[in-house]
């Protein structure tokens, strides 16, 4: 009986009397070219909301924030971290929350698959111009088919963070760790570079290729993603960067040994890699010097930026969002619950409580809090971030402020993870030796071209 | 009152006779009594629960998940367009559909023996240790019990190429381990060291198969001069063959499968060394469906696969039964 009941259902799958009544298979929920839904200011019932896992002083006097303002919503909180299956569960059924915190990295990717509603009408309600209120790559990151996708929050600019003892030892100056120098950069990690044996023991510059790898090939002139969305890994400047990439790491024993090496760091503990002393400099965004923190007496740090081809300062947007779902049932308390919480009064209110926690330790840095909004950034810093009596930390949350403003977007792409899987796939190869760079890029822009293709 | 299902009394059946000329009688078949009906009753009712929830969450979603195979399926208004065979025929576009199986054949091929040994190797053990089998048995099957997460956090660092534990065990010995995680010619085999912490299940299996063993048949094997790899191999593995066969054909559905292990160790950070070495059948499937949202070809993935370990299981079955040894047969 289950067998003729599997069969009847084949054959009535395949002739397709088992169709749905929507036509179109992807893409947004409104049609091209308008701008989105309206939101209303009248912000009232419940909202259910998804995010803020492990939140700390700064999420949470955020939320407290926003709560105050909207008197008349009822919030609740789930608060674990975002999961693509729970989420498509969910989408499914139809019981989705209100709103959703996720990485930018995927809000292109929901935007082309119709899950999630562009919010311009959101921030229009409340007078919000995304492109004064956010810096541009932030706003780009969310940005898809012409409309603003999220609302986003923090923006973790990398720069290459400094080893000062180990450089001091080598008799190298921060001068010489210059991206836009390649052949002066890779003398500089030589002389950095110690081996024990056959391993590393301390690497002259930990270049995170797989893990800021759109970094490296941004910042020599390349793209990963176009202006339609598809991927460009092919670009001929993405091939220059790759090349730097293979000789940095075969200075310093070959991709293999680094990545295994980089891979024992204790990277949040007290015996990371810049109290051990094994690197000389280290691409790291700048949530890292607030991990260095506690280990002030430890350490001696500084930084430089990483630089562009024409040495100028570079480096690349990223951070969450927050989205409402195309399913939500209050989408009004969520459009105005998201723009309470990245406004300018609950940063400050972030801002107050960070150095609240901070002053109840003596000695300790305030290191700032970089938003995703400049206005916020800027004031915070004013406001909290004093000089400390080391210089070298002082030296890096200056560098960190330095950069920001030049920051680029990725680009947004609905086949975004899988580009940057592709990415992934090709620096190894090309790093491993197993491709060489121009033939590994080129087989990810296959790849990822198809991966394009199936999204759309 | 016992739940087994009624058993007919000799009397009640007419025994099969074969006679002279050929022919044999069918067997009578006995109604069952009232008692039996309400007996049978009950015994349905108790595992209704595991049936209610098997209709419901497994053949159920498979049924659904084939009609979702044959469809363009938009997760984000619930609805379905007939898509034919399109989403099994991009399965043959798909260069990493094939990549994805390669790799995963190639990891099964390498696992199942390899598990099946260790499995032994430990029941082995057990079976002969007198005092403490007991604490020996827990302990062997802790690994079991440990969660997937936390295994993987521990291999992920007994397996690094430079510091790991397990390379500096070879070290010892002379040998320079190779860069498990990040060499792709190591990928698939360090996948399969930590598949053989969790072999505790199988070596159950075994360990109950050998406690059968009939232990008459070596004594009597030693007294004409067998010594004890003759005895294993002649006596002992003809007699667990049936167990052998057993976790064989399950650890083969298992390995077709795996997922945990190459989720954990790969591709949980974004800084996997071997994307494409490290890319099993299962864990392309979850991108399909839960990163490009394209469920319709995700769920053909899944009978693809279901395909396969269908036609794997057949022929092991086939040709596994002529080597398996069952204590009933003559």
């Amino acid at each position: 009986m289950v067998v003729s009941l599997v069969l009847a259902t084949l054959v009535v799958s395949v002739t397709g009397a088992c169709g749905g009544g929507g036509e179109e298979d992807a893409g947004s929920s409104e049609p091209s070219g308008s701008s989105g839904p309206a939101f209303s200011t009248n912000a009232t019932g419940a909202l259910a909301a998804w995010g803020f896992d492990n939140a700390d002083e700064v999420g949470t006097s955020r939320l407290d924030y926003a709560k105050q303002q909207l008197t008349g919503v009822t919030i609740k909180v789930d608060a674990t971290p975002f999961d693509a299956q729970k989420f498509t569960t969910r989408a499914a059924s139809g019981d989705v929350p209100d709103a959703v915190q996720m990485d930018r990295q995927f809000v292109a990717t929901y935007a082309a698959k119709g899950l999630i509603k562009p919010l311009d009408g959101c921030f229009s309600a409340y007078g919000v111009k995304p492109e004064s209120q956010y810096y541009p790559s932030v706003v780009d990151d969310v940005r898809y088919d012409g409309k603003v996708w999220a609302v986003p929050q923090f923006y973790q600019p990398p720069a290459i963070m400094l080893n000062k003892r180990v450089m001091d030892k080598a008799g190298v100056t921060p001068a010489e760790i210059d991206t836009s120098n390649p052949d002066g950069l890779l003398a500089a990690v030589s002389k950095l570079y110690k081996a024990d044996g056959n391993n590393p023991s301390t690497l002259g510059l930990d270049a995170q290729p797989t893990g800021q790898a759109g970094l490296w090939l941004l910042g020599f002139g390349g793209q990963l993603i176009g202006e339609d969305g598809a991927p460009t890994l092919d670009n001929p400047n993405n091939t220059k960067a790759l090349e730097v990439l293979k000789k940095l790491t075969d200075a310093q024993g070959g991709y293999a040994k680094v990545k295994s090496f980089t891979d024992s760091f204790d990277f949040f503990g007290d015996k990371n890699q810049f109290v051990k002393d094994q690197v000389g400099a280290e691409v790291a965004p700048q949530w890292f010097v607030n991990v260095l923190t506690p280990y002030v007496k430890d350490v001696e740090i500084s930084a430089v930026p990483f630089k562009d081809s024409s040495g100028k300062p570079f480096t690349v947007a990223s951070g969450s969002a927050f989205v409402i779902p195309e399913a939500a049932k209050n989408p009004d308390a969520a459009c105005a619950w998201m723009v309470k919480l990245t406004s300018q009064d609950a940063w400050m209110a972030a801002g107050a409580a960070r150095a609240k926690t901070i002053a109840k330790t003596p000695g300790a840095i305030n290191t700032g809090l970089f938003t995703g909004s400049p206005a916020a950034d800027q004031a915070i810093r004013t406001e909290y971030v004093k000089a400390s009596d080391n210089a070298g930390f002082d030296e890096a949350i200056a560098t960190y402020y330095d950069v920001v403003a030049q920051g680029k977007s990725f680009g947004s792409s609905p086949a975004g993870q899988q580009i940057q899987t592709e990415l992934q796939n090709a620096v190894a190869s090309a790093l491993l030796g197993t491709k060489a760079p121009d033939a590994a890029l080129k087989d990810a822009q296959t790849a990822a071209m198809r991966a394009y293709n199936q999204a759309r | 009152m016992t739940l087994s299902p009624p058993v007919p009394n000799e009397s009640d059946v007419a025994a099969p006779k074969s006679s002279a000329g050929g022919g044999r009688q069918r067997p009578t078949k006995k109604r069952l009594t009232k008692f039996n009906r309400r007996e049978a009753l009950a015994g349905y009712l108790f595992i209704s629960p595991w049936i209610v929830g098997f209709l419901v969450f497994t053949l159920g979603a498979m049924i659904y998940s084939l009609v979702i195979s044959f469809n363009y399926y938009n997760l984000a208004k619930n609805t379905m367009r007939p898509a034919g065979l399109d989403n099994y025929a991009a399965l043959f576009d798909d260069p990493k559909v094939a990549l994805s199986l390669r790799n995963t054949l190639f990891y099964a091929v390498m696992a199942v023996p390899l598990e099946i040994c260790f499995a032994l190797f430990l029941a082995l053990l057990l079976n002969w240790v007198g005092r403490g089998a007991g604490a020996f048995r827990t302990l062997y099957y802790l690994p079991k019990m440990t969660p997937a997460v936390a295994t993987a956090s521990v291999f992920f660092l007994l397996l690094n190429g430079n510091s790991g534990a397990i390379n500096q065990g070879l070290g010892l010995i002379g040998i320079e381990g190779p860069q498990w995680l990040v060499d792709p010619a190591w990928v698939k085999p360090s996948v399969v060291l930590m598949t053989l912490w969790g072999v505790s299940g199988s070596m159950v299996i075994f360990l109950a198969a050998l406690k059968n063993d009939p232990r008459e048949l070596c004594e009597v094997a030693s007294l004409d001069g067998a010594g004890r790899v003759r005895q294993f191999f002649s006596i002992t593995v003809p007699m667990i063959s049936s167990a052998i066969f057993f976790n064989t054909i399950v650890l083969t559905i298992a390995a077709m499968q795996v997922f945990d292990q190459a989720y954990l160790l790969f591709w949980r950070h974004q800084t996997n060394a071997s994307p494409d070495s490290s890319l099993f059948y299962g864990v392309y499937l979850f991108q399909q469906a839960f990163r490009q949202f394209d469920f319709g070809l995700a769920s053909a993935m899944a009978w693809l696969l279901f395909v396969i370990i269908m036609f794997i299981t057949l022929i092991q079955v086939k040709f596994g039964n002529r080597l398996v040894y069952y204590e009933g047969d003559r």
